[in-house]
């Protein structure tokens, strides 16, 4: 017994040191998520997009020389302690020349505070939506292509005081990006004039949240705004709201895009009382369209939350270590806004050859994402623009107004 | 591949600072389930009122959340410390009494209290958006020295404690909590004052746990309501305790830096499989770990180190193990 365990630990430790010494022709990006915890169920898509990006420029002439764009993943667990556990073995063990992650707010700032900005690496989020992360004395490491929820707080505000809402209820999940992006909603709300009835937060994955929406629904407001994840309370909100009577009419943000939503929910119960609002990346815009169509060819859902922002981090690493001209961790910030910024040739998601030849050949490009056009101010930040999505007649998310 | 070990040395330095302040954590449970019997699941409450304690009075001012106050590092340490015997003091007043289990209950109830109101009192403690740039000790030094710095601070830290709880433990007081674990009517009838000395070992551990998190507040210079979770904060401290040895102070260190290794180095290993296993294999790792606990656990059932009894007399009669 003693000997096969020495055996099995001399075997993995060997198997460990073997891995760890990056192979010639391999160029590592940390892939960090929070593959277990609260979000796990949103973040098997977001790691299948960032893996898709990494398929298009394997497929498309790999990175610098020929060599292979290599995601390694870490486990972020959406809890800052285990983030930074992570982070030192991206970092440290992997030597990865960039992080993309970590999803959640919280992980990403642990993350990025106690490993990446110390030892130089850039990160770069997919999901980190808190206003916080733009604060940070990051030596310009870390940038973020999702938007801060201040600016989707407001513009959600000033979007439901265009449909005609004036008195409204708030209910969020308790997580850093609900709870957020409520405070900034019912403040931006208010200063509109709107009257906010009833602002409670509620913890996920409760059977039943009647007893909360009933002390909502007492003040009768013109409609519910659900600050939730859809697989953990979402859901259930919408169907005890209307099994109840105590709501019929919904806005929400892009953590209820799902279409599981709609199929859990029925396309009639919610065609023309449900508003979601999304960065708009852009149902229909050309970099959107591409995305879409390889990420649904490989059976995954486009309009999943987050999804395109992922692909577009993984596609803006390698593009940003080619643009640098070699895995050397102290070039990717500059090459990162360069690749990013207009002006230049611009490249959409997927388009991995024509990037790699118009970087060749010496031009400036510019990576318009699917998820927006995506151009890094000073901290690191994108601005976006939102559109409103409702139920359409096809039973599917699709933009109204 | 000078580069890479240089790499893994600074890995393993991360990968001790946690052990250590996991090391922390375990011998203030080591106080009060090793020493004195009392099972206290709410291990996670104390590490949190901790970490926010420091957090606060460390930070530099922000309108997100209460703060501004500046405070040194060392301060931050002893006010967490402070503030968990403190509130561990009250708790200890109103549920110490109760026996084994029901006392387990209490404790895991009071710790999910402490994290809602930690996540809902959004005035003081920025609710479940966390409370960002803590100052960490020796930061500004280049690196490795940033990294070595923390280490060396949090070993010191582990250290002193070892030395202390050591002390404790053979000293009549040590003797006394023994005493109250094994034969509770018996150190009654010895004439000690047993609620008293529950209530100071479960203070005196709540301390040990608030500096813990406070540690870990520090070293990640972020604290969220979502880092005192049930499962690594309470259970994890738990399951070291238990595989190091419990009422062995020498098998809380070891147990705690022994779990953290395993817990953590199995990433490295799940992250070899292939990218289309990445979210699989993350839950691979919690397997692998699981397999891990039952090796140990069934071949040194009373954990790796046991305790070591103290003898009064040569012919002091056998005891059965603890349990």
């Amino acid at each position: 017994m003693k000997k096969t365990m020495i055996a099995a630990a001399a075997a993995a430790a060997a198997l460990a040191l073997n891995g760890a010494v990056a192979t010639a022709g391999e160029v590592k990006v940390g892939s960090a998520a929070a593959v277990t915890g609260p979000i796990a169920e949103l973040v098997v898509a977001i790691v299948n997009a960032r893996n898709l990006a990494a398929t298009h420029v394997n497929e498309q002439g790999g990175l610098l020389g020929g060599d292979t764009y290599t995601l390694v993943p870490g486990d972020s667990q959406c809890d800052p302690k285990a983030a930074v556990d992570a982070g030192a073995k991206l970092v440290n063990v992997e030597q990865v020349v960039a992080i993309i992650g970590a999803n959640c707010s919280g992980a990403t700032n642990g993350m990025a505070q106690s490993v990446s900005i110390p030892a130089g690496v850039v990160m770069l989020s997919d999901t980190a939506t808190a206003p916080s992360i733009s604060e940070l004395d990051d030596n310009d490491l870390v940038f973020r292509v999702a938007t801060s929820d201040d600016l989707h707080g407001r513009t959600l505000a000033q979007r439901a005081w265009d449909h005609g809402y004036r008195k409204l209820a708030v209910t969020y999940a308790t997580d850093d990006y609900n709870s957020g992006f409520a405070e900034v909603f019912a403040a931006a709300f208010t200063a509109l004039g709107g009257t906010i009835t009833g602002n409670e937060a509620h913890e996920p994955n409760k059977a039943s949240y009647r007893a909360e929406l009933a002390t909502l629904a007492g003040a009768e407001p013109d409609g519910l705004v659900l600050f939730a994840y859809y697989g953990s309370s979402g859901i259930t909100i919408l169907r005890n709201s209307l099994e109840n009577a105590l709501f019929g009419k919904f806005l929400g943000a892009d953590g209820m895009m799902d279409n599981s939503v709609i199929e859990q929910i029925g396309a009639d119960n919610l065609r023309g009382n449900i508003m979601l609002s999304q960065p708009a990346s852009a149902t229909g815009s050309p970099p959107y369209e591409a995305f879409a169509a390889a990420f649904e060819a490989t059976g995954n859902a486009p309009d999943a939350p987050f999804v395109a922002h992922s692909y577009d981090v993984s596609f803006l690493a390698a593009l940003a270590i080619e643009k640098a001209g070699s895995a050397d961790r102290g070039a990717i910030s500059a090459a990162l806004r360069e690749v990013a910024n207009a002006p230049g040739t611009v490249i959409l998601p997927g388009e991995w050859a024509k990037a790699k030849a118009a970087i060749a050949a010496g031009e400036d490009i510019n990576y318009e994402g699917a998820s927006g056009p995506i151009e890094f101010d000073e901290k690191g930040d994108v601005t976006g623009t939102y559109t409103l999505n409702g139920v359409g007649d096809d039973g599917t998310w699709t933009p109204v107004m | 591949m000078e580069q890479q070990l240089y790499g893994i040395f600074l890995y393993g330095v991360f990968l001790l600072t946690m052990g250590g302040i996991y090391a922390v954590l375990t011998l203030g449970l080591n106080i009060q389930w090793g020493f004195t019997g009392l099972f206290n699941a709410g291990v996670a409450g104390f590490f949190a009122i901790g970490a926010y304690t420091t957090a606060i009075v460390t930070s530099a001012a922000s309108e997100r959340h209460l703060g501004g106050y500046g405070l040194p590092v060392a301060a931050g340490l002893v006010a967490a410390m402070v503030a968990s015997a403190v509130i561990a003091w009250g708790v200890g007043r109103i549920c110490i009494r109760l026996r084994a289990d029901y006392l387990a209950i209490a404790t895991l109830g009071i710790a999910e209290i402490f994290r809602l109101v930690l996540k809902n009192e959004v005035w003081a403690t920025n609710g479940p958006r966390g409370i960002s740039l803590i100052p960490k000790p020796f930061e500004h030094l280049p690196e490795p020295w940033n990294q070595v710095g923390m280490l060396l601070l949090v070993f010191a830290v582990v250290a002193v404690l070892y030395v202390l709880l050591e002390r404790a433990r053979r000293s009549p007081w040590g003797r006394v909590m023994a005493a109250i674990r094994e034969n509770e009517a018996a150190a009654r009838a010895a004439g000690k004052d047993v609620e008293r000395l529950r209530i100071e070992a479960f203070v005196l551990g709540a301390a040990l746990m608030g500096l813990g998190g406070a540690l870990m507040a520090h070293h990640i210079k972020f604290i969220e309501p979502n880092a005192a979770e049930p499962v690594s904060a309470t259970f994890l401290v738990w399951v070291m305790l238990v595989i190091g040895g419990a009422a062995n102070n020498r098998g809380a260190v070891f147990g705690a830096i022994l779990i953290w290794t395993i817990w953590s180095t199995a990433e490295i290993l799940s992250a070899r499989l292939p990218p289309e296993w990445a979210v699989k294999s993350a839950y691979l790792r919690i397997f692998l770990v699981g397999l891990a606990l039952q090796i140990i656990l069934q071949r040194f059932p009373g954990g790796i180190f046991r305790e070591r009894r103290f003898r009064t007399a040569p012919s002091s009669s056998t005891r059965e193990q603890p349990p």
